[in-house]
């Protein structure tokens, strides 16, 4: 259950690329990003109300931890442009590998509240192996 | 560019991930997954304005693909609720790998069905990708004690 739940997850991820992409070219990559975040305001609205959760909360935080949604909006304007150039499947190994080095970065040191992990060097060979694929995919 | 665009991507996905989750150590999932809508609607609307993109008005949707595209926001809402209802319940690696390799295959799939493009290298570097990914995640199991599972 939990399993089929992951590996469902990660369609939705493709078709929301493919979506956002499909919206980004009919409505404009900017526009379309508002459209976006409506919609998914939208919906979280509903599920929260469904669970009868209060929208905001009494305590206020530092500014910096709802930055998140701030960061989330350039997500959708990059996969955006680079989806009309390099369709799905490129998107997202490139995408892949900024994920797995902007890992390493902040395991390295510890930031935004995660645990410290040292970097092995071993991991540079995964790293290779990521670039080696991205290389096959654009430019054979 | 759109190289390095689609890498910047990654690399905001990761950090946004991280800071949301603080935000929900705090307030909770649901309510740190709202406030990520509510900044970011209002985010992309100042940066519409200055785009000086032309606005476009609504349209009746004509076709299959102008219906579908309007579900991309609310998929990422279901995505993250999803995610915020297993995580807890396996283990990161295997969560990482069932979730890229499901990508990568509807990658594939969605490449091919809308833009009849199914492209041996693709698919090959896609494997590669997989394969790097889950050699450094295996490393990151193997140092794990075995007590914190």
């Amino acid at each position: 259950m939990t399993k089929g739940l992951a590996l469902f997850n990660g369609i939705l991820y493709s078709l929301m690329i493919l979506m956002n992409g499909l919206l980004a070219e009919s409505y404009g990559n900017y526009y379309s990003t508002i459209l976006v975040h409506l919609f998914g305001l939208i919906a979280i609205i509903v599920c929260m109300k469904i669970k009868k959760k209060r929208l905001f909360p009494k305590e206020v935080f530092p500014l910096l931890l709802y930055t998140g949604g701030a960061i989330g909006v350039l997500t959708v304007v990059f996969n955006n442009i680079a989806f009309s150039a390099l369709g799905v499947t490129a998107t997202l190994g490139l995408g892949l590998l900024g994920q797995s080095v902007t890992s390493l970065v902040i395991d390295q040191w510890g930031l935004l509240g995660a645990e410290k992990v040292p970097f092995k060097k071993k991991k540079l060979i995964g790293i290779a192996i990521i670039l080696a694929g991205i290389a096959v995919m654009l430019f054979l | 560019m759109h190289i390095l665009f689609a890498v910047l991507a990654g690399t905001t996905i990761v950090t946004s991930r991280n800071v949301n989750a603080m935000l929900a150590k705090k307030i909770g999932a649901y309510e740190s997954t709202f406030f990520n809508y509510l900044v970011g609607i209002l985010l992309s609307i100042v940066v519409f304005f200055f785009s000086r993109e032309a606005f476009v008005p609504f349209f009746a949707p004509e076709s299959f693909s102008d219906v579908i595209m309007y579900l991309g926001g609310i998929l990422g809402v279901v995505a993250i609720v999803i995610s915020n209802f297993i995580t807890p319940n396996i283990s990161a690696f295997l969560l990482t790998l069932l979730i890229f390799i499901s990508q990568l295959v509807t990658g594939i799939v969605v490449d091919f069905f809308l833009y009849h493009e199914f492209s041996i290298p693709k698919v090959a570097g896609g494997l590669l990708v997989l394969i790097g990914l889950v050699y450094n995640l295996y490393l990151d199991k193997k140092d794990e004690p075995k007590s914190a599972k």
